[in-house]
């Protein structure tokens, strides 16, 4: 089974498995970019133990879940092997791939920002680990989905409540061993993704509005749904949280976090098919890239409606800046996202979870927020933005009809 | 009109510098004509083909003519002329044929044409409001092909279009790829000898980035290109 662990490494980590490394020297740079920055943030253990815990078995079930590991798979079941080595190859190998390139990115930025002891840091790793064997065995026991369901909440609950107590880690390690004695029982087909039922869904709409191509997209992408009504949620609560702080002027921020519905803004990047369609078919710039700003303006616009209205209702403090400051954010952050996608897409991502952790994915968020940074600063500046704005629409344009 | 639609005169493409998939590679392509490539796995049809639909970036060639003026297969000008089917295609999985086909008639400013006969002569009848991700690989490769003969561009490049086909459905491919030459030029690489030696005008032999051969017309039969094949497997 050594092969079958090689063959989903090399995928994963490229030839020569020279990702890995490239990636342990990134956390490095990070750890030690913000270690001398000297930034300190007070972190509660059971935050810490949470926060990997929960974002591990999230990479972890993202990467499980994954279609695009699907023809490996497939070819490995089809071989005849021991399904239980094959179980243990793939999620060991899977969990390495969680570990070092997601895990360890979290582990680096905690560990520079916070005051630890060094057993902690096993801790954590214990943490890690755990979490990866608990997200296999509750995926291997999909079909019983409300008993795995209670387990995983059961688990959750106990590093909520027992989070400062160091035994905890003793509970992680036996419920680590009672995932792994799921796995040897666990088959390989468990792991298969199964292509879903086709739907043979009619649709009689006739002419091929993009409109529907984007809404019907978010319709069959869940997690990105999910990511989208929990963006209106977040917009729903901000006034308050913003309110606790006392300040208006901070609505900006608001915005900016706002625009952070990343998933929907790598549309191209994630579909290669649809790349290579839009950028051989003619005239494309008009009409694949301004439709998918409007979209995007559109789902920011939302979020952003949502905000002002709990604004409006828990201060009556909605002013026509605030309005124009919204729609500022919500079209720049659609422009730039779109700009990204068609210019610089991302190519370099093996699983669907290399994508959704891309660094890429951040920039037009951080941009964002330091464009709030100056508007919060100098209110004054948001008009010259604006205008700003509407030139580079009008720039870009120009430059887009030229290039066609 | 222009008697050589498309001249390729040295053209090289390469993915890195290690290795080069076309190399001086030149070819005409004649207007209202059928040309097969053919060649081993690797030989560079579909780079070539990718190159053609400006897909490829990494390319030179000492010059590009479409009917007698220098080309850039990127432009507007160009795209609007060719169309190509490529071997895989997933792309516009959300929407249908009919909405894709609509799509793709305004992005070369064409109308919907009707479609009656090559939706019945593909058998395709079934499928035409349904997802293209939702089809097999064989009717979502009618979907392209069903666009491409209804947009009818003055080129049109076929990569492997017989894969995926089912019987009736290649018989009738076949009959399509003959009678486009009453519109346009038709490019297409296939490893199936019969679907070049029923259609072609001419064939190319494509070896190691270059045509080795070309058979027209009288010269085309089965036996020949399969002795130029196993001679290009041999050497």
């Amino acid at each position: 089974m050594k092969m079958t662990g090689k063959a989903f490494a090399k995928k994963l980590f490229g030839a020569k498995y020279e990702r890995l490394s490239r990636m342990l020297l990134i956390d490095l740079i990070v750890f030690w970019g913000l270690y001398i920055a000297g930034w300190s943030v007070q972190i509660a253990p059971s935050v810490r133990i949470l926060m990997i815990s929960a974002f591990t078995a999230g990479v972890m079930w993202q990467a499980l879940s994954s279609k695009d590991t699907a023809v490996e798979m497939q070819h490995m079941l089809m071989l005849p092997s021991l399904h239980q080595e094959f179980v243990f190859s793939y999620v060991a190998i899977l969990g390495v791939y969680t570990i070092f390139t997601k895990t360890a990115t979290l582990l680096a930025i905690l560990l520079a920002v916070s005051i630890w002891k060094p057993i902690e840091i096993l801790g954590l790793l214990v943490c890690a680990i755990h979490a990866v064997l608990m997200a296999a065995a509750v995926y291997s026991l999909k079909k019983f989905w409300c008993a795995s369901s209670l387990w995983a909440a059961s688990i959750i609950m106990a590093i909520v409540l027992l989070g400062n107590k160091t035994w905890l880690i003793l509970v992680l390690v036996m419920n680590g061993i009672f995932a792994v004695q799921i796995l040897r029982k666990a088959d390989g087909y468990d792991f298969y993704r199964q292509e879903s039922e086709k739907s043979y869904i009619v649709k009689r709409q006739r002419r091929g509005s993009l409109w529907w191509y984007f809404f019907r997209y978010l319709g069959f992408h869940k997690n990105y749904l999910i990511n989208t009504f929990v963006m209106w949620c977040i917009a729903l609560i901000l006034p308050y949280f913003l309110g606790e702080i006392g300040s208006l002027s901070m609505v900006p921020v608001g915005f900016a976090v706002l625009s952070l519905n990343t998933p929907v803004c790598i549309l191209l990047s994630c579909d290669r098919d649809l790349e290579q369609a839009v950028r051989f078919l003619p005239g494309q710039v008009q009409m694949f890239c301004i439709p998918y700003v409007l979209f995007l303006f559109l789902c920011n616009m939302t979020a952003d409606v949502i905000f002002l209205c709990s604004l409006q209702i828990q201060n009556s403090s909605v002013t026509v800046s605030m309005i124009f400051a919204a729609v500022f954010f919500a079209l720049q952050s659609a422009v730039l996202s779109v700009l990204l996608e068609w210019f610089y897409p991302i190519r370099a991502w093996k699983i669907e979870s290399d994508l959704w952790h891309h660094p890429r994915k951040y920039i037009v968020p951080v941009t964002m927020l330091l464009l709030a940074g100056v508007v919060i600063a100098w209110p004054a500046l948001l008009p010259v933005l604006m205008i700003l704005l509407a030139i580079e629409v009008v720039v870009l344009f120009f430059i887009l009809w030229k290039i066609q | 009109m222009c008697v050589a639609l498309l001249t390729i005169k040295n053209l090289s493409a390469w993915y890195n510098d290690e290795k080069m998939i076309l190399s001086n590679f030149s070819m005409e392509l004649a207007e209202h004509e059928v040309v097969g490539l053919i060649g081993l796995n690797g030989a560079g049809k579909t780079t070539f083909l990718k190159v053609l639909s400006g897909l490829h970036p990494v390319f030179h060639a000492d010059r590009i003519c479409f009917c007698g003026s220098t080309v850039n297969f990127r432009k507007q000008d160009f795209k609007l002329c060719r169309y190509t089917v490529f071997a895989e295609d997933n792309s516009f999985s959300y929407f249908t044929f009919r909405e894709y086909l609509s799509y793709v008639c305004s992005a070369y400013r064409k109308e919907v044409p009707n479609l009656t006969e090559l939706i019945q002569g593909f058998h395709f009848e079934t499928y035409t409001d349904t997802l293209l991700k939702d089809l097999s690989t064989g009717n979502r490769k009618k979907v392209f092909l069903i666009t491409a003969f209804a947009l009818k561009p003055k080129l049109l490049f076929l990569d492997e279009p017989i894969n995926g086909l089912d019987f009736q459905s290649t018989e009738y491919l076949y009959q399509q790829i003959l009678g486009y030459k009453e519109y346009g030029t038709i490019l297409f690489s296939s490893h199936i000898l019969e679907s070049i030696t029923l259609t072609s005008d001419r064939v190319f032999v494509l070896e190691h980035g270059k045509i080795q051969q070309t058979f027209e017309h009288g010269q085309i039969s089965a036996a020949d290109i399969r002795e130029a094949l196993h001679d290009e497997n041999d050497r």
